[in-house]
């Protein structure tokens, strides 16, 4: 394409770069706080006390800590595990099925199921938290609801089962995006396609696994993309009902990165912790950057 | 093959019926062309019976065999469809060998059935080709191709050619009318277009608002419509019709002039029905219509000329050749001795 700008603004380098200052001005700052965080991971800056004025370059021994010490490595197995079973076996799946189930039918059910799961992702995540602490403590909804009329002992949900208690508010919290889009997904689907596999002779479990999944892949791997990302930085949810604990149970990452950096002022070390899930993410993001190729 | 049969088959849509009771019998091996408006229930009465769509009221049999609440696949009839609906994630061969894998066909039949399917289209060359890189036409095979591989006993289609350009929709106008021949199948095609019905149908079948309007061969209807909705229907030109008077001695034409005519049931005749091509030119004094031209269309092998009755109505003639005719011309025409269609009030036929 042939340059189409305005001969007066190329002309003009003063005014060019004047226009541009906004964009400038935005991608420096960004840069600024990632080269911060790089550069202060590689330091044993602290913040508060000598540290935060008098720090020092310590090399590689942040990234040393990640690994030589507890913490790092028990909080990544804990985001996994969080987000395996709270974003892609919960929200994704539960999204899906949501969506493949309400697909075509207007009925009253889809509208009142449609209103509950927007109002879990609509809600803030600090009132949401407040909720599901208050169902699920010893003296909460659920207990006495269900548990105590069936004449058994009380139980401490949000305290004896605190990352399956945190994973289910977030399944809650996050499905209506996932419904949403694949809703969206799901129209995009020719009917006349779904139909010429009805045809065909395939089962309602083959229409979606052979013809509809298939054909909404890239959609499937964008909003995995999505969820895995935002489920792996996630903090207000879990930090509001358990704040990483009861002791470590709940210390994703982003709790761990919390804890470290401003809890005990370590920010030498929570930059490197910030670092390290950078690197993470975007492994993530490129396998799944993959998925949405289309297939040779 | 297998012969098709419905009987009082009924939709409705909660209160609204939008089919009401259609009777129909179809021969093994009849190729019978659904014709009629959009909304006219063409396309739901096809997709009843292919067992996409519940029937409300009636009996649907195929091959003797009541079908009413038999799921698709076991119906023994395959779909084209007019969006083609090819697996787009599928090679043209998946495609065509999907509903074969899914009833676990043995792998060498498949191939086999898939392959001869691809010759008698001649699509082999593309079978590993993603449907997106195929043209229009190249798609439409593959979705007939799908059809093929199954074997059916019928063969519906659903406007498989609105999508395809003007050349490619006449070339493959006259390769199904082939595949037809070639397969000695039962097929029941639906479309809104009259050529397409004229030309393929052994029998027409004209649908209107939910009902039959009439069945018959293609010249049947085109010679003897039961009433205007299907004199206006079928041919590429619209029938003319003319408001008229039954007198003592003959039909009073607008402008005047008196047409005699016997016919038993005169005194009935509200309309006079006559085609574009049966007007003739004629001179001013023997002539039974005389107008003013409005618009002429010349196509070269024939010409469209629009003339205005005195009256404001309209009347087309189709004349042969490149008629050297000028706008706002008179034009005097003449009724032609046969070809007349006669009708009532109610706009049903005089015979």
């Amino acid at each position: 394409m042939k340059n189409q700008a305005n001969p007066w603004l190329t002309s003009n380098l003063w005014v060019l770069g004047l226009g541009m200052l906004p964009a400038i001005l935005l991608i420096g700052v960004l840069l600024y706080f990632t080269a911060w965080a790089f550069a202060f991971s590689f330091t044993d800056l602290a913040l508060v006390g000598r540290k935060s004025v008098e720090w020092e370059w310590v090399g590689l021994e942040n990234f040393q800590r990640l690994f030589t010490r507890r913490g790092f490595l028990e909080s990544l197995w804990t985001t996994v595990i969080f987000v395996f079973f709270s974003a892609i076996v919960g929200q994704s799946v539960l999204g899906f099925l949501l969506a493949a189930a309400l697909r075509g039918t207007r009925s009253t059910l889809r509208s009142v199921v449609e209103v509950c799961i927007m109002l879990g992702w609509l809600l803030p995540d600090i009132v949401a938290a407040f909720l599901w602490s208050a169902t699920t403590a010893q003296t909460g909804l659920i207990n006495q609801l269900i548990i105590r009329p069936l004449g058994l002992p009380p139980v401490n949900f949000i305290n004896d089962y605190a990352l399956p208690v945190v994973t289910i508010a977030n399944i809650w919290k996050g499905t209506a995006w996932s419904y949403l889009l694949f809703s969206a997904a799901l129209d995009s689907v020719s009917r006349e396609v779904v139909e010429a596999a009805k045809v065909d002779g395939a089962t309602p479990m083959q229409r979606i696994w052979l013809v509809q999944l298939p054909i909404i892949r890239p959609h499937i791997a964008t909003n995995m993309l999505f969820i895995t990302i935002w489920t792996f930085t996630y903090f207000p949810l879990i930090f509001a009902m358990t704040g990483g604990g009861p002791g470590r149970q709940t210390e994703t990452l982003a709790v761990f990165l919390y804890n470290q950096s401003f809890a005990r002022g370590n920010l030498g070390f929570g930059s490197a912790i910030s670092v390290a899930m950078l690197v993470i993410v975007g492994c993530l993001s490129l396998v799944y950057l993959r998925m949405l190729r289309e297939p040779k | 093959m297998s012969d098709v049969s419905l009987k009082a088959v009924r939709k409705s849509y909660g209160v609204l019926e939008v089919v009401h009771g259609v009777d129909l019998d179809i021969k093994a091996g009849e190729f019978v062309v659904f014709v009629g408006p959009s909304g006219c229930g063409k396309s739901t009465l096809l997709r009843m019976i292919a067992g996409l769509e519940p029937i409300s009221g009636g009996e649907i049999a195929i091959g003797g065999r009541v079908v009413n609440d038999v799921p698709s696949p076991q119906r023994g009839i395959a779909m084209v469809f007019q969006s083609y609906a090819l697996y787009p994630h599928m090679s043209v061969f998946d495609n065509m060998a999907f509903g074969l894998k899914l009833a676990k066909t043995p792998k060498a039949e498949v191939e086999a059935r898939v392959r001869e399917a691809a010759r008698i289209l001649q699509i082999e060359p593309y079978l590993d080709r993603m449907p997106k890189a195929l043209s229009g036409g190249q798609r439409q095979r593959v979705a007939i191709g799908r059809a093929i591989v199954r074997n059916p006993k019928v063969f519906l289609f659903d406007e498989p050619l609105s999508n395809l350009d003007a050349a490619l929709r006449a070339q493959t106008r006259v390769e199904i009318a082939k595949l037809h021949a070639a397969l000695d199948a039962t097929m029941i095609y639906v479309t809104h277009d009259q050529v397409e019905a004229m030309t393929l149908a052994d029998r027409i079948v004209v649908l209107n608002a939910g009902r039959i309007e009439q069945v018959g061969s293609p010249l049947e209807l085109y010679r003897n419509p039961v009433n205007t909705f299907v004199a206006g229907f079928i041919a590429s030109q619209r029938m003319n019709f003319l408001e008229v008077k039954a007198s003592a001695n003959g039909l009073e034409l607008p402008g005047g002039r008196v047409l005699a005519l016997n016919h038993a049931g005169i005194a009935a005749v509200k309309t006079l029905g006559v085609r574009p091509e049966h007007l003739l030119l004629a001179d001013a004094g023997n002539a039974d219509l005389s107008g003013v031209l409005a618009v002429v269309e010349q196509f070269g092998e024939y010409a469209l000329a629009y003339a205005e009755l005195p009256g404001g109505e309209t009347v087309t003639l189709k004349l042969d050749g490149a008629p050297a005719l000028e706008v706002g011309q008179d034009v005097h025409m003449k009724l032609p001795g046969e070809g007349l269609h006669l009708f009532d009030a109610d706009g049903r036929a005089l015979r």
